[in-house]
């Protein structure tokens, strides 16, 4: 038994000692720093308590950030879920080129954030975009002059891009969780002569709620903390419309064109950030509880 | 054989046929939405590769026209003048010792946290995967500290310790599931012909794990390759750049040089390593990003 202790240690104690020292101490590390008014030089760290989260309950510019953020929670994740059922539905309707549709839905996943902000940057294009000069050469004069990235359209400009590249990976979750499902359901379904819908519905679902729930979870996460799509996507500096709470932290922190390093407040913003990431979890897996399907 | 099992067969035939028929036809709306998806991707990447071709005034005056001559220029200038190509070396640079770094290190720990259960596993491996749930932005700070402190802020060492670190969750998720779909007979012949756990590990468990192991690679490539959120807080020497860093910076300053058909060969210099990657492994890919997150 001795050496199955020296194993267990030898085995886990690297991966633990990096984990801990570059991820998990400086996230509660973190708690701390956000306690304090602080521009990176220690001798300046003056200690305001709770100070920097109240006064973003006054910050303008966090509560853009946060709605934001929320938007890309709330209305992508609906919106990217819908889209990952239906095309989950369509794949696996016993059509021919499964497996290629699948991997083409997938293909932006792989492909670097910046090279997909950049494309679509391209699209949007008010000069000579894809779009514009679509709609002029189809006589479209409103669509033509319709600017997608003004302040007033470029958030949703985002979201739609966002959207079109994250439901390929949805979709792969969701059709790995349904090729786990017994074939003889359907089979028995198809005799008791259930629609396409239906089974969807009584089976699928039911069946696939394990994964759906998984995958709630890690697209709030993802979206939650979602930094570098909308940061790159005017291009130039993110307009405050584009702003989510991980960009704020980051403008508040380091990134103005004349940096400010207010560390304390930026810290805070991460605190505030995890406080939601925490709750929003929390709620998902308790609303998400079911009793377990036996298959 | 009598004509009224002839006609009964023939209806039966013809029942199929229209079954079948019938079929095809429910097929069409999915041809025509994952068609029209999939079309608008190619569409799309097809597109950049085009305009990487052409000059600016070619891509000014009609953006939908075939470029009238290859202009590879657009490439030399991209990876020369601009030097992604000393930042495509920066990016291998980071990334390939990160990649090989997060595989010895999570390898034996999913390994233990999956098939050797002892008191109190259960909790690190809650541990690990909790990570998952932290927002990178929350440690920006603390880690430009810690960094700091360590003289490694500002390096590529540095920015690959924490491209290693932050990839320990997810990547111990995938691998614990992989090691636990595993059939454990294996494992104990060994045990009982003498094999001793190292032993068991190394000559067993390793060799049956390998898809695992090349899947979650793959996967951990395509992400450290692709980010440049951390390059950007914690590397400001514009010669360190990361290549996605580096055409982060490019884009910045089209504003001002306004050449977008360069640009347009950054973004094609940028994607073509992952694309190749999944290009060939994009089944394996697809099923192993998967493994962490559905369990049998």
């Amino acid at each position: 038994m001795e050496t199955r202790k020296r194993l267990i240690v030898l085995f886990l104690l690297p991966a633990g000692l990096v984990y801990l020292a570059f991820f998990l101490i400086p996230a509660v590390w973190a708690l701390y720093y956000s306690l304090f008014d602080w521009s990176g030089f220690s001798e300046n760290m003056v200690f305001v308590g709770l100070g920097n989260f109240n006064q973003l309950l006054h910050d303008p510019t966090f509560m853009m950030s946060l709605e934001n953020t929320l938007v890309i929670l709330v209305v992508g994740g609906v919106i990217i879920f819908a889209l990952a059922f239906v095309l989950t539905v369509l794949v696996n309707s016993g059509i021919k080129g499964k497996k290629l549709f699948r991997a083409m839905i997938f293909l932006p996943n792989v492909v670097a954030t910046i090279a997909l902000t950049t494309l679509w940057a391209f699209i949007y294009n008010p000069r000579f975009g894809v779009l514009n000069s679509l709609f002029a050469r189809i006589g479209w004069k409103a669509g033509a002059a319709f600017t997608f990235t003004s302040i007033d359209h470029i958030f949703w400009a985002m979201l739609v891009a966002l959207i079109f590249m994250q439901v390929g990976f949805y979709l792969i979750l969701l059709m790995a969780g349904m090729d786990k499902i017994p074939e003889e359901y359907y089979e028995a379904a198809r005799l008791e002569g259930a629609s396409q819908w239906q089974m969807f519905i009584s089976i699928s679902v039911p069946l696939l709620w394990d994964v759906i729930a998984v995958g709630m979870v890690l697209y709030s996460i993802f979206a939650l903390k979602v930094f570098e799509f909308p940061y790159a996507f005017n291009q130039i500096w993110p307009p405050p419309q584009l702003y989510t709470v991980g960009i704020y932290l980051f403008i508040e922190g380091f990134g103005k064109r004349v940096p400010i390093y207010r560390l304390g407040y930026a810290t805070a913003i991460g605190v505030v950030l995890q406080l939601i990431v925490l709750v929003i979890v929390l709620v998902l897996r308790r609303g998400m509880r079911r009793e377990v399907f036996q298959y | 054989m009598t004509s009224e099992t002839l006609s009964a067969n023939d209806a039966q035939r013809w029942q199929r046929r229209a079954d079948l028929i019938k079929k095809r036809i429910s097929h069409v709306p999915a041809y025509l939405v994952l068609g029209g998806w999939s079309l608008v991707t190619l569409f799309m990447f097809v597109w950049v590769i085009l305009a990487s071709l052409k000059t600016n005034k070619e891509l000014y005056t009609d953006v939908w026209a075939l470029p009238t001559k290859l202009h590879f220029e657009n490439y030399t200038k991209a990876l020369f003048t601009v030097n992604l190509g000393g930042f495509f070396i920066n990016s291998l640079v980071v990334v390939l010792p990160a990649v090989l770094m997060i595989l010895v290190l999570s390898a034996p720990a999913s390994y233990i946290l999956s098939r050797k259960k002892f008191r109190g596993s259960n909790l690190i491996m809650m541990i690990f995967v909790a990570g998952i749930g932290i927002p990178v932005p929350l440690l920006f700070i603390p880690l430009f500290v810690i960094l700091t402190a360590l003289k490694i802020n500002n390096t590529l060492f540095g920015l690959g310790v924490l491209y290693v670190a932050l990839a320990l969750p997810f990547t111990v998720f995938m691998l614990t599931g992989f090691f636990g779909s595993l059939p454990p007979e294996l494992e104990e012949a060994a045990t009982i012909d003498g094999a001793s756990d190292f032993q068991v590990f190394f000559s067993v468990m390793l060799p049956l794990a390998t898809p695992g192991l090349i899947t979650a690679t793959i996967f951990n490539f395509i992400n450290i390759w692709n980010e440049y959120q951390l390059a950007l807080v914690f590397l400001n020497d514009p010669k360190l750049s990361t290549l996605s860093l580096g055409l982060y910076s490019l884009t910045n300053a089209m504003q001002y040089t306004g050449d977008w058909t360069g640009l347009m060969a950054g973004v094609v210099i940028v994607m073509v390593p992952t694309i190749i990657l999944y290009i060939i492994l994009s089944e394996r890919m697809i099923s192993g990003i998967t493994m962490g997150a559905v369990k049998s």
